[in-house]
């Protein structure tokens, strides 16, 4: 008797047609298992989303658009230089938010983890944060050269930037405290997102990343805390450490563009 | 021009789904509100076209979709995004799948922003699949329609997307602590 492949038990779950499929699941205890956790996973991610709602102004501002008519609605994602007094609301809001998050998440969701590594990335986190808040200190500029002098003149040293273009800008630089060091920290925007790159001369695995995987020659150690997701990888003396709200593979990718073309 | 209030009767009321979606895709909630309002406006340019009495949940999702690819394809980095995705996923193992006794339990102790974070993990068109079938209960037809497949590719991507969210869920709960090492 073979059992009911994958895509026939999606057919169950749908309610699908699949009656020769039905009358095997009465009587294989292994299929209605399989079917159960299908079925408990279907839940699970419908259950999840149950609690997603759009912001209360949403609707208000599409009935006031279907009335004035269709405006730009992607400016606010311009690649480019970032003007960051046409967005002075919009950002404070987002580290309003962010500020809510990295004080109320982190403790429930990282529990697990070592503290002082736990401590390490929501120090991270909060460098990205800070870079995109205009409370904050922030060299704006997306001249990579002059951004390498401003790290001279501050770190002794000019870390590596990927090349703009091709949908990257960078949007300016910053250092900062990191475990009692300065650090530098330069702002990439993408188009998945806005990515900080901090560079610290930790080694990843005292940061607490913890997935550790192979890219061409090159290891990348991957994480996420809060609501950010991080992926560092080794150059020379230092650990760069892409932060940002944008999926790992994205920051991997962002990451194989600093990286030289020879072995590392 | 389209009559604004029966746009507004007709397609309003699909803005939770709408904007589901849009979280679906989305890095943030920003962006996703932004892709719901355009997706609105959309709608309604086209408000002449759509075909009174048929599915408007699903008209409406198919011009989010389409408008997400759109973005994407205009920020010149569609092809990109999709070939780092299919290349870093790792096919699941049949073979080496594993039950989780307790999987009712074990999935209630997730929060929900940690399995929408899982579902995110998946490749989009897998991600997008999954997500119409579990969270909208579309039909594999209407899927097929909105991502503009066959119906049996709705098929295999669903059953796949279950099996990677699935693994994915599983190694959050091992980093976690929920369960130990290798079942
Ligand atoms: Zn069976």
């Amino acid at each position: 008797m073979s059992h009911l492949t994958d895509e026939q038990l999606e057919e169950v779950i749908r309610g699908g047609p699949l009656k020769a499929g039905l009358e095997h699941l009465e009587h294989c205890a292994e299929c209605k298992g399989r079917l159960a956790e299908k079925e408990a996973l279907a839940g699970r991610l419908r259950s999840a989303f149950a609690t997603i709602k759009p912001g209360e102004g949403l609707t208000e501002r599409i009935r006031q658009q279907l009335n004035v008519g269709p405006r730009p609605l992607e400016h606010a994602h311009t690649i480019g230089f970032f003007n960051i007094r046409s967005h002075r609301r919009e950002w404070s809001a987002i580290a309003a938010a962010a500020a809510v998050l990295i004080i109320g998440i982190p403790l429930i969701f990282y529990l697990g983890k070592p503290s002082s590594a736990a401590a390490a990335q929501a120090a991270l986190v909060k460098i990205h944060e800070n870079n995109l808040s205009v409370k904050h200190e922030f060299y704006s500029e997306n001249d990579p050269e002059k951004l390498a002098e401003y790290f001279k003149g501050k770190l002794g040293f000019s870390p590596s930037m990927p090349r703009p273009g091709r949908g990257l800008a960078l949007r300016g630089c910053c250092v900062a405290h990191f475990r009692g060091e300065i650090v530098g920290s330069y702002v990439v925007d993408t188009p998945e997102g806005v990515m900080s790159i901090v560079v610290v001369t930790d080694q990843p695995e005292s940061l607490g990343m913890g997935g550790k995987f192979e890219r061409g020659d090159w290891i990348f150690w991957k994480s996420y805390f809060a609501k950010c997701e991080m992926v560092t990888v080794r150059l020379g003396d230092y650990s760069y450490c892409a932060v940002g709200e944008i999926s790992h593979k994205y920051l991997t990718e962002l990451l194989v563009r600093l990286l030289p073309e020879s072995q590392p | 021009m389209a009559d604004k209030n029966e746009f507004e009767t007709i397609a309003i009321p699909y803005l939770d789904s709408v904007f589901r979606e849009a979280v679906a895709l989305c890095q943030d909630r920003k962006k996703a509100e932004d892709l719901a309002q355009a997706t609105f406006l959309k709608a309604f340019e086209r408000f002449e076209s759509f075909e009174k009495g048929s599915n408007c949940k699903a008209w409406l999702l198919t011009i989010l979709r389409n408008k997400w690819v759109d973005q994407l394809r205009h920020k010149n980095v569609v092809g990109e995004v999709l070939a780092i995705e299919e290349e870093m996923i790792a096919e699941p193992q049949r073979n080496g799948e594993t039950g989780w006794s307790d999987c009712q339990d074990l999935l209630e102790s997730f929060s929900d922003e940690q399995v929408i974070h899982a579902l995110k993990e998946l490749p989009y068109e897998q991600r997008l699949s999954l997500f119409l079938i579990d969270v909208e209960q579309l039909s594999q037809k209407d899927v097929a329609e909105i991502m503009d497949v066959a119906v049996g590719t709705v098929k295999s991507r669903t059953s796949r997307a279950r099996a990677i969210l699935k693994k994915t869920l599983l190694s959050y709960a091992k980093d976690m602590g929920f369960i130990r090492g290798e079942r």
